[in-house]
């Protein structure tokens, strides 16, 4: 049974440790202050989804990569369902209880994470309960029969998108129709209706949030690098959960004035940077803390993650802000390795490790994502044909029987050991 | 000053000691539990061998499972970069090597020098390694040498999986007990074709580039040898001493690091 407590606390558990941090963040004399900034953003995030049915608010839980721009100018209260599984793994470091759980609904083990602890969350009530579902094919197979299923544990409403593999103007509208109707559904079911002058809004700040992110990634090209060794996981995290948001932007203006000045004084995110990475896929949360500390000891440093920071060309329209959150959805860096795997995807990724002179490239191989775990050969022959090599690491993004930290050490001193020598 | 290799794996523990480019000892022992009384007793018994005593005038470089756990060695590195440089100094023209080692496998590619392009290895489970093998050996209750000699014999191959070593033991236990039972040199092929589809997987994950060669003490195996060969499609080169590589490794290194000044 589900009770008012339980459906609390894996949130209330991450609000608590972004406090935490912010405050530890606000108490070092070195720290920056997009990273307190950071924090205060998540915590402000999750502090709304907390609040939310006390308050009278309505929440949709939504898949990744979903178009939070339409809730936010509706005044809907987001829940972005993967994100917060890798949320409760990087901040509370437990997901146990939640796998566990999804393995109880009879959810192999062969199935993405993310979703199976999702899955488990909310069998569980270890998370609010959603008054909508809803969710796409975009970009990740596995999302479109995942979200019908937490539709169903959820025994709420819900809404799918069908958003076309192939990106051309008649694909375009077709998805800006698609939204239309979820515009439709989301009006009936909440009693909302689309504020459009703030949807416009929100997309003018959408397409600053872009930009701000292209000047970000463009000042870590610099030798040595700025940002600290997996922050990239900010970048992405303030996509995902915010997008067009005032403190977005406030966050990301922050970092840029922070980064150019540490570009102007020739300062290092490491003391000594002696390898600059590209990362593949995401590491897993639970052991990020792990991976700063020994990119820091190892002089080991992310430069440029093109699944997930290295936007594609385009700006979007406020004055035609359907048509922009449908062009958004083929702007994203993610399209990459969800997207058409052709000879521009492909050329892009050697563009940047080029661009962003990478020593070597690490390739997270969630074991659960069967859809990027098949690509890994491609990529690792492309770039091999430029010479930067790629470790393959298998891990899973928020589960901690996967792999320990002592293979990743172990994995990693070798790759670092193999670059070194070359 | 001489330069000293250590690679103390889980089943042994192994000793090169160079002298420029020629290797004056090498000593193969039997790993203790604790890695750095291995190192120590294999270590004391090649300066006995080659009767030196003073310890201190070596550069000493670990490696293998243990490797991090020997505090007198003055610098510890990778199994992966010792093996390209232990199989360099055998074969130049070596572009692949494959370590066969007691509890993992291990497949690398390198350059001319010796140098690392890429590497896999399995270190999940024993299915397909040193342990594995030694275990089919105590199940079929006979030396390795003569598994090694009867899978010369076999017409055909039993089925055995090649992802778990327990289900492929219930396999082999199966195959003994079925009446009639699965001729022996019929199951130790069958087992020798497993293991070689695990190394098999790793070599395609990485790509094979000849000249290849084996190393390891699994590689002292010939029937095993020659089924990988039957997969490779070609011969592959196997150093006398195969165990010794990794070690070597280590101690060319270590001298390596002679040469630029280490002291």
């Amino acid at each position: 049974m589900t009770t008012a407590n339980q459906e609390k606390n894996k949130i209330d558990a991450i609000i608590r440790a972004c406090r935490l941090l912010s405050r530890m963040s606000q108490a070092r004399p070195d720290a920056r202050k997009s990273e307190v900034l950071y924090y205060q953003m998540l915590s402000k995030y999750y502090t709304r989804l907390l609040n939310a049915k006390e308050e009278g608010n309505f929440i949709a839980a939504h898949t990744v990569f979903f178009p939070t721009e339409i809730l936010y100018a509706m005044d809907i209260v987001p829940m972005h369902t993967e994100a917060t599984t890798w949320m409760i793994s990087l901040f509370t470091g437990e997901c146990a209880d939640i796998l566990s759980a999804g393995a109880e609904l009879g959810l192999a083990s062969e199935i993405c994470t993310p979703h199976r602890g999702l899955a488990g969350a909310y069998a569980i009530g270890t998370l609010p309960h959603p008054d909508v579902m809803l969710w796409s094919n975009m970009v990740c197979d596995n999302t479109a029969k995942s979200g019908e299923m937490l539709m169903e544990i959820n025994h709420c409403p819900g809404f799918f998108i069908d958003r076309p593999f192939q990106q051309s103007d008649e694909e375009e509208r077709y998805l800006v129709g698609e939204l239309k109707d979820m515009i439709n559904f989301l009006e009936e079911q909440s009693g909302r209706k689309m504020n459009w002058s703030r949807l416009e809004e929100i997309v003018a700040r959408m397409d600053k949030q872009i930009e701000l992110t292209r000047e970000i990634c463009e000042l870590r090209k610099a030798v040595p690098t700025p940002f600290h060794p997996q922050g990239f996981l900010e970048l992405v995290s303030t996509d995902y959960l915010l997008p067009g948001q005032p403190e977005a932007i406030e966050y990301l203006e922050t970092l840029r004035q922070e980064l150019t000045e540490m570009v102007k004084t020739g300062k290092g995110a490491v003391s000594h940077e002696r390898f600059r990475l590209m990362t593949l896929f995401l590491p897993p949360m639970y052991l990020m803390g792990f991976l700063e500390k020994l990119s820091q000891e190892y002089g080991a440093v992310s430069v440029t993650e093109p699944f997930f920071t290295y936007w594609g060309e385009g700006k979007l329209d406020p004055a035609k802000p359907l048509e922009s959150v449908a062009k958004k959805s083929y702007m994203i860096p993610e399209m990459r390795m969800y997207g058409p795997l052709d000879e521009r995807a492909l050329g892009s990724i050697v563009d940047c490790a080029k661009q962003y002179k990478v020593d070597g490239a690490i390739y997270y191989a969630d074991v659960g994502c069967r859809h990027t775990c098949a690509t890994i050969k491609l990529f690792k022959d492309i770039l091999s044909k430029i010479d930067v090599p790629v470790l393959t690491l298998d891990c899973d993004v928020v589960d901690p029987t996967a792999t320990s930290a002592e293979e990743v050490r172990e994995k990693l001193g070798q790759f670092f050991e193999l670059l070194e020598d070359r | 000053m001489k330069a000293l290799g250590i690679d103390i794996g889980s089943l042994t523990t192994k000793v090169v000691i160079l002298d420029n480019d020629n290797i004056v000892t090498s000593v193969i022992t039997l790993s203790s539990d604790e890695a750095e009384l291995s190192a120590r007793a294999a270590m004391e018994q090649a300066l006995s061998q080659a009767e030196l005593t003073d310890s201190n005038n070596f550069y000493i470089v670990s490696t293998g499972m243990g490797g991090k756990s020997v505090p007198f060695s003055q610098q510890q590195k990778a199994i992966t970069t010792c093996l390209g440089r232990g199989i360099h100094y055998f074969f130049p023209s070596v572009r692949t090597a494959i370590d066969m080692g007691a509890e993992s496998s291990t497949v690398i590619r390198a350059n001319e020098r010796g140098r690392i392009v890429d590497w896999a290895n399995h270190d999940k489970c024993a299915a397909g390694t040193g342990v594995f093998l030694q275990q089919m050996a105590k199940l079929l209750q006979m030396p390795l040498e003569e598994m090694s000699r009867l899978s010369f014999q076999a017409k055909s191959r039993a089925d055995i999986s090649g992802t778990c070593a327990v289900f492929a033991e219930s396999e082999v236990i199966s195959h003994v007990h079925r009446d009639p039972p699965t001729p022996k040199d019929e199951i130790i092929a069958g087992i020798y074709f497993s293991i070689v589809s695990r190394i098999m997987t790793l070599c395609k994950r990485i790509g094979t580039e000849k000249d290849v060669a084996v190393a390891g003490g699994v590689a002292l195996n010939n029937g095993l040898v020659h089924a990988l060969e039957e997969e490779i499609g070609f011969r592959v080169l196997v150093p006398d001493t195969p165990q010794i590589v990794t070690a070597l490794g280590a101690a060319l290194i270590a001298r390596e690091n002679i040469e630029k000044g280490a002291k």
